[in-house]
């Protein structure tokens, strides 16, 4: 005499969700047993009652404003992030992969650039930029744009920004903002102007901050209080 | 798109990676509207917590392990996030069987698209009576047609619990319906 099955047991049956030999072995026992062959057909018939119900649901075209949500909303700087740090830049043949090469830049006054002491610093609206902006904030209006903040493996502040014909990585020393990377956008150059908000970071920069940066990006709080420590 | 081109070199498989999933996503989302509809009760307010999970998504694509399903991650966020403002529906009263007009329509037959809103709307009031751990399970299982193990993974609990959660969804569905 076979025991009687409990009903987490029969409705596993009806899910499909026994091992096969006990799939057979309930089949076989429904066979014999009309009562529990009616409770099982009953139970059968509900689950395709509310699965046809949604069916017009699943079937429809999904509201445009769902679309659109999906098209966009904003991804995860941090997921971009990720996809750049595994190890696997391509670079086409021929091209020249140049860390920090910057032909023919104006190191004037007005300039977001300098020379000092034979380092590239910061000056002007781009110190500004690096010393105020928070990327979280959703800087939109005209001038450099910083984006991701960090802490380099020597414990000092960077920050990637982009300063029109120009982005880069600054990391903040004791006399201000060191350039330690710049990279060109050919685009850029004969108009001088700032890139539109939202423009890709060069990969080339993204390479530097996860060639330098200890730990994670910062998160709109840590980059506040970064703000409010004057980048020390 | 050419404007970071000549010194750094584009990498070809980041934005597209990007456009992949934004592309998975719109495939997923009429699964993604029924199982809001049937946690929240309404299509509505489903439709709402799908655009919820979706920015949300997105906004946390980085949790989401590459390789691993992307409609369970969904799913877990928009059950998540029904839990997580289930309290403010309940006491503006939200909760209810409110079919809009925008229901999707059988074309060229209206009677049917009638009958069709008429029987999601007393479906969807038959789940809103259950307890919504229970909900929650049936729902994954009976119209999702997941299995128990991806139901279990999706809601983070045991296969047991599952279990016993569907046993007793079904036993109040059918109490609630004249033997047949």
């Amino acid at each position: 005499m076979q025991s009687e099955p409990t009903h987490e047991i029969l409705n596993a049956f009806i899910d499909g969700e026994l091992p096969p030999k006990e799939m057979e072995r309930i089949a076989a026992l429904l066979a014999e047993r009309p009562d529990l062959d009616a409770w099982v057909r009953r139970r059968e018939a509900m689950r395709a009652d509310i699965k046809n119900a949604f069916s017009e649901l699943v079937t429809a075209p999904p509201p445009t404003r769902l679309v659109q949500a999906v098209k966009g909303a904003p991804i995860s700087w941090r997921w971009h992030l990720r996809q750049f740090t595994a190890p696997r830049i391509w670079a086409p043949a021929g091209t020249a992969l140049a860390l920090g090469l910057v032909i023919g830049i104006a190191l004037h006054p007005g300039s977001d650039f300098a020379s000092r002491n034979g380092q590239m610093m910061a000056q002007g609206a781009l110190t500004a930029a690096l010393n105020d902006q928070l990327a979280s904030d959703g800087h939109a209006g005209p001038g450099p744009r910083v984006g991701i903040s960090f802490r380099n493996r020597n414990g000092r502040y960077c920050r990637t920004f982009d300063a029109g014909a120009q982005s880069g990585l600054a990391c903040h020393g004791d006399q201000g903002w060191v350039i330690t990377l710049l990279a060109a956008h050919p685009q850029a150059e004969s108009s001088g102007t700032y890139r539109m908000a939202g423009s890709e970071m060069p990969d080339i920069v993204r390479a530097a901050v996860s060639a330098n940066i200890d730990g994670e990006p910062f998160d709109a709080a840590a980059e506040k209080a970064a703000r409010g420590r004057g980048w020390k | 798109m050419e404007e970071t081109g000549a010194v750094a070199v584009k990498h070809p498989d980041m934005d597209r990676s990007a456009e992949d999933i934004r592309v998975k996503m719109v495939q997923l989302l009429p699964r993604l509207r029924r199982f809001a509809a049937a946690l929240t009760g309404s299509v509505a307010d489903g439709d709402d917590l799908v655009q919820d999970t979706v920015e949300r998504a997105l906004k946390n694509l980085h949790q989401w392990e590459p390789g691993t399903r992307l409609d369970n991650w969904m799913f877990r966020i928009a059950k998540n996030r029904f839990i997580d403002t289930r309290r403010s529906y309940k006491r503006s009263g939200v909760i209810a069987v409110d079919v809009p007009d925008d229901t999707p329509s059988v074309t060229g037959d209206g009677a049917r698209a009638a009958d069709a809103r008429l029987m999601l709307a007393d479906a969807l009031d038959a789940l809103q009576k259950l307890p919504s751990e229970q909900r929650e399970a049936l729902v994954l299982v009976t119209i999702e047609g997941l299995s128990y193990r991806d139901a279990a993974d999706i809601l983070q609990i045991p296969i047991g619990t599952l279990t016993s959660r569907i046993a007793r969804a079904r036993e109040a569905l059918a109490s609630l319906a004249p033997e047949g």
